[in-house]
């Protein structure tokens, strides 16, 4: 008994030291209001070490968040929320947390983008640290233990939460981004139900940034993402943060649009609804929605998107990502040319009558006049075209039919009338676009992928920052926007570099991973194929094209372009256009119209009335990508599918069903009925089309082509694109893409 | 409505009063008449409501407190548009070479403070955005990462400022000794609001924050602008009352020169009125220790 | 014999309900009229609780329930003791829209189409896209 008094008399003021002397009391008592937390035993019992982690339920990581150890030795092991972890040194906190399982809000962590550390939502608890730590811009410590899930944190969490709102207006009612929503979401999940704010809201001026996004500045919360998006993504230093303290705003300060071909992807980080979707603002709400998940077609990249459909009509189109394509941007092409797909559609077949009007028939009657007027022309008088938006099954589908005709004068726009299809590696992006990031060297000839292939132009830009890769150009003046080196505008500075004359050739030489991109543009030259033996000659030279690494890629221009060339879309003979009696043309509206002879038959089959109908004899009206299933491959020989997303419209049918009702009328049926048949065909001539999602590099190089005999003439390169908001069908009937180029290209 | 029909003994008295007050009253009033259905608790509400209009009033009457001389914006303007020539004079240039050797070759952009301010000092006391184009293209970054910096320090002056800008310190100790009456005998002496010039061109009134010697507060800085950079001063005027900051305005106006510092005649720098009333002798030394041994 | 017309005396003799009205009528308060002339009466001795207020309809042969506007529904459904006269003060000016008697049954113009319908004169266009038109060739 006495003893027993003594020494609890002993025990006492000893652990009252030990609880005044715990920091974390201390928090405790001063910042957190709770009744539960003013009493300190119940925080010191809290306070205790963490139970084993035996306990712990297993956590998956965030999103799949996987960890790659570059190097083993690396590895720490960190404690969160008692649970251990093992991550790479300087990972940070934020991403030890997500690869432990524990999502911690933010707004202006972006994993993409460089780290702010301004917006204060990501604060978290770290033992021995005095005060909350802003976990994104903690790099992680051996041992660190951190806590997610303490009153500290979550009242650090409640109070940013209210200082964020305070200046927020409440105008979620009437906010396009209200439903996926950021600070909506994590005020629900993490605020406190009440402010104390009874002062007047800030108000700010709203900016003009252009046809595309459509700025509400009293909504921004100041997180500074789309600056630094603008900045190191998109290259275009524009945006800024102008003022300080309360008076704090995003802008221009000058009057000054975005002339970005990236800009639309700031709708999509800013996590409030400050920069939203000028074309879509107040058609429709997010949850009203129905995402069908597909494949851009406007270029060759083959940019993974969704479609945002409300009844028969697509309303917006978001990207999904895709690590190995567009990671998680999608050019402003591909985002804003919805709304081409409701003007200008073809909807009802028509055949051009003897006054050189059109007048809609049946689907029969104009089977039938094709189906006789082909009949009566000679097998090499036919002609198909395939158009830039076309998929393989439809191409597939058109050259076995001119193929039964008798006749094998079929190509894809865009190929040139000479081209190298027996090679894979002769057409495709070898190095492929995530292999980009490895480069140090980048040699562009003929090719200006800020306009060809937006999504591949981020790409290299990236490396152009990660690594201070350096970039020599040929071709003729343009605006790329990292640093580079313009070598010359034409095919003799691409001989000077093969005969190593160039000063740019000791570079190429002396890269670990050089990358020569050829532009497909340089497919319609007549010395093409001098201009590919010169530049695999520098390939050679400069050992571009090695075992274990692939430098030496062509960036194609059309989302056909690739499965075109993989199907053998190639003309028997060069200028059979011009002896043409019946021209095909499958969405193809490129094609020069004046070499067509006047006494042709001309089918259109396409989605828009855009160049060729108006030399059409006989229309059919074809599915647009949005509204048929489809195999793509993009520049790198990933073949992809679109999904339907609306119904088609009027009495249009997809490519491949009018092609085999059209051999059906001719009387020399395909033998496929189904998108599985076709599929299968697809299979017997290009398997590698079939292996959906799926990246099928080319197995043989170059070096197995005879060399070419043909003469060099020094014409300069020509651009490509003259206008990268407009050029196909979809983008040329594009309301939205017409305000573009008239307001953001440069005169 | 409910309790109504309970104590339906008073009703007529109740209805008549609040339909002589409906007759009056507005469409909004009456409406918080018929929910309530008493008018004690309604003037009582609406007394609250005029309370809380009064507050909200009150705040659009304070004068934004922002030390800043112009919007976060630009507007173009005949003298301020980003398509007017604007370079740095010859011996300016000399200047700037000499600013930007200060830092590494690979840094220049940490130039940017001292350039603008270079800037501002040849351009009469004020930036316009030409002029930060012109610092931008010298430190070679885009021209937004100077507009940053330009807006977010309210010493650069985005507008038009006077010869002389007379800038009162507003912070605690300068209040308590009355900066509000000195910055307002200043406005009503030169008849302007706030960073506004006077017609003349000579004079600007700004506030700033504090500048660091409270011990003489109250206090003015004047930053001449007058003779360019080469002559530009920057001067703190200490001790001011509302007297003679109208007198140092009449002595400016007049193009004298006025020594800076306190202008308290009894005082001699930051000692106390009057002359020191300790540490009149010399120190005594400490007791503990023979100084003279050393 | 004018005057008896107008006030639906001859139309007790078909209209058995009418001629209760006018019989219960008789010493009852007269406690409004609405802007349609019905007539609202009250009286609180000598009738069975619950039955003390009706309204005598302006219509006399086709009269229906929904002809009461709204001010007067709730005095004469025991749901308040305001009478439509006081309530009427507090009908918003801006927004507030005269009452319209159900027509449901009366023919063919007040049967509802939705905006689809073909039978509705404003029927929307569902279509979305815009076809391309021939006539520019």
């Amino acid at each position: 008994m006495g003893l027993g008094l003594l020494a609890s008399k002993a025990m006492r003021p000893a652990s009252r030291i030990f609880n005044s002397q715990n920091p974390r009391n201390f928090l405790f008592r001063t910042i957190v209001s709770k009744p539960e937390l003013q009493k300190p035993e119940t925080s010191a019992a809290q306070a205790q070490p963490d139970p084993p982690p035996v306990d712990l339920p297993p956590r998956t990581p965030v999103a799949g968040a996987r960890v790659h150890f570059p190097n083993p030795d690396d590895a720490i092991e960190v404690f969160v929320d008692g649970y251990p972890v093992k991550i790479p040194k300087g990972m940070t906190v934020l991403q030890a947390c997500e690869v432990a399982g524990v999502d911690i809000p933010r707004f202006c962590y972006h994993s993409r983008l460089s780290i702010a550390g301004n917006c204060r939502m990501c604060l978290v608890e770290v033992e021995k640290s005095p005060k909350p730590v802003a976990s994104c811009a903690m790099p992680a410590l051996p041992g660190m233990k951190i806590k997610t899930d303490t009153p500290v944190a979550k009242k650090a969490r409640e109070g940013v939460m209210e200082f964020l709102l305070m200046n927020h207006p409440l105008d979620c009612p009437i906010c396009d981004q209200g439903g996926e929503c950021d600070l909506q979401d994590q005020s629900m999940a993490f605020g406190s139900d009440r402010g104390r704010f009874t002062e007047m809201k800030r108000s700010v001026v709203d900016k003009n940034l252009g046809p595309l996004v459509k700025t509400v500045m009293t909504r921004c919360i100041q997180c500074t993402r789309c600056v630094r998006f603008a900045t190191e993504v998109a290259g275009v230093q524009d945006l800024g943060m102008l003022g300080r303290g309360s008076g704090e705003e995003i802008g221009t300060y000058v009057e000054k649009l975005m002339t970005s071909e990236l800009s639309g992807n700031v709708i999509d980080i800013c996590p409030v609804g400050a920069l939203t979707s000028k074309p879509f603002a107040f058609k429709a709400r997010n949850w009203e929605l129905k995402g069908t998940e597909s494949i851009d077609v406007t270029d060759a990249v083959g940019s993974n998107i969704r479609i945002d459909s409300r009844g028969p009509e697509v309303m917006r189109i978001v990207p999904r990502l895709n690590e190995d394509i567009n990671e998680e941007w999608i050019s402003d092409k591909t985002r804003f040319c919805y709304d081409g797909l409701k003007r200008q559609r073809l909807n009802d077949p028509m055949i051009r009558g003897a006054d050189g009007r059109f007048k809609v028939v049946s689907w029969r009657d104009a089977l039938a006049v094709v189906a006789e007027v082909a009949h009566q022309v000679k097998p090499e008088e036919i002609v198909g075209v395939a158009g830039k938006l076309s998929d393989a099954e439809s191409m597939m589908a058109l050259k076995d039919f001119l193929n039964r005709m008798g006749s094998n004068n079929i190509w894809c726009e865009g190929t040139g009338m000479n081209p190298n299809a027996d090679l894979r590696s002769g057409y495709l992006m070898n190095t492929s676009i995530a292999g980009l990031e490895k480069a140090d060297v980048f040699l562009l000839v003929g090719t200006q992928p800020r306009v060809e292939a937006a999504m591949v132009n981020a790409r290299i830009r990236k490396t152009v920052r990660a690594n201070q890769a350096k970039v020599g150009y040929i071709g003729p003046e343009t605006d790329l926007n990292y640093d580079h080196q313009h070598l010359g505008t034409g095919p003799q500075t691409l001989l000077e570099i093969a005969e190593r004359r160039h000063p740019f050739y000791s570079t190429l030489a002396n890269a670990k991973h050089p990358v020569i991109i050829v532009g497909a543009g340089l497919f319609e030259r007549e010395d093409k194929d001098t201009i590919f033996s010169t530049v695999e000659t520098i390939a050679e030279n400069a050992k571009v094209v090695r075992p274990d690494w692939n430098g030496l890629n062509v960036l194609l221009l059309n989302a056909a372009q690739a499965a075109a060339l993989d199907l053998g879309l190639v003309p028997e003979s060069g200028n059979s256009i011009e002896s043409a009696k019946f021209v095909y043309l499958m969405g193809a509206d490129d094609v020069n119209l004046d070499k067509i002879p006047g006494d042709a038959f001309v089918v259109y089959q396409g989605h828009h009335g855009d160049r060729s109908v108006y030399r059409a004899n006989v229309i059919f009206p074809a599915a647009a990508f949005s509204e048929k299933e489809g195999i793509y491959e993009n520049t790198e020989g990933y073949a992809q599918q679109t999904f339907p997303a609306v119904p088609t419209v009027g009495d249009a049918r997809d490519d491949w069903k009018i092609i085999r009702a059209l051999s059906e009328v001719a009387g020399i049926k395909l033998p496929y009925d189904s998108l599985g048949a076709i599929r299968a065909r697809i299979r017997t001539v290009a398997p590698n089309l079939v292996h959906l999602d799926e990246r099928e590099p080319a197995t043989f190089t170059a070096s197995l082509k005879p060399a070419s005999s043909q003469k060099i003439t020094l014409t300069p390169f020509e651009n490509v694109v003259e206008n990268f908001y407009m050029t196909d069908s979809i983008t040329r009937a594009s309301k939205i893409m017409a305000q573009c180029s008239a307001l953001l290209t440069k005169k | 409505m409910i309790s109504n029909g309970l104590n339906s003994a008073t009703y007529p008295e109740i209805v008549s009063a609040s339909a002589s007050q409906i007759s009056l009253s507005t469409e909004l009033r009456s409406l918080l008449l018929a929910e309530l259905n008493s008018s004690w608790s309604s003037t009582m509400l609406a007394r609250l409501a005029a309370q809380r209009l009064a507050e909200i009033r009150q705040v659009f009457r304070q004068p934004i407190r922002s030390f800043s001389t112009a919007l976060n914006y630009h507007i173009d303007s005949p003298d301020n548009n980003p398509d007017l020539l604007w370079e740095f004079s010859d011996a300016n240039k000399e200047k700037v070479k000499e600013i930007i050797s200060q830092y590494p070759s690979n840094y220049k952009q940490s130039a940017v403070i001292p350039l603008l301010d270079l800037a501002q000092q040849q351009h009469g006391g004020w930036l316009p955005v030409s002029a930060m184009n012109a610092v931008a293209k010298v430190i070679e970054v885009a021209p937004i990462r100077v507009y940053e910096v330009a807006t977010f320090y309210s010493m650069f002056n985005r507008t038009k400022v006077g010869k002389y800008h007379l800038l009162v310190c507003g912070t605690t100790p300068c209040m308590i000794r009355g900066s509000r009456e000195i910055k307002d005998t200043l406005l009503k002496h030169l008849g302007v609001k706030r960073n506004e010039v006077t017609k003349d061109g000579l004079f600007s009134v700004g506030e700033m924050e504090c500048m660091g010697c409270c011990v003489n507060a109250p206090m003015i800085t004047v930053a001449d602008y007058s003779n360019g950079s080469e002559g530009y001063t920057y001067n703190y005027y200490e001790d001011v009352t509302p007297q003679r900051v109208v007198e140092i305005v009449e002595i400016l106006k007049r193009g004298e020169k006025l020594p800076p510092g306190t202008q308290n005649p009894r005082r001699i720098r930051s000692g106390p009125e009057g002359g020191n009333t300790t540490l009149l002798g010399e120190p005594k030394p400490p007791p503990c220790r023979d100084l003279d041994a050393c | 014999m004018a005057e008896l017309k107008e006030e639906g005396y001859l139309r007790c003799l078909p209209d058995g309900n009418l001629l209760q009205t006018k019989i219960h009528n008789i010493g009852a308060r007269l406690v409004g009229v609405d802007k349609f002339g019905n007539k609202y009466y009250e009286k609180l001795e000598g009738v069975q609780y619950g039955r003390h207020r009706w309204v005598e309809y302006a219509e006399k042969s086709r009269y229906n329930a929904s002809q009461v506007p709204a001010e007067w529904h709730g005095w004469l459904h025991f749901i308040t003791d305001h009478t439509g006269d006081e309530l009427l003060l507090l009908k918003p000016k801006r927004y507030g829209l005269d009452h319209k008697q159900n027509f449901s049954g009366e023919g063919d113009a007040f049967i509802y189409h939705s905006k689809g319908h073909a039978l509705n004169p404003g029927q929307r266009d569902w279509t979305r896209y815009q076809p391309w038109q021939p006539t520019k060739a």
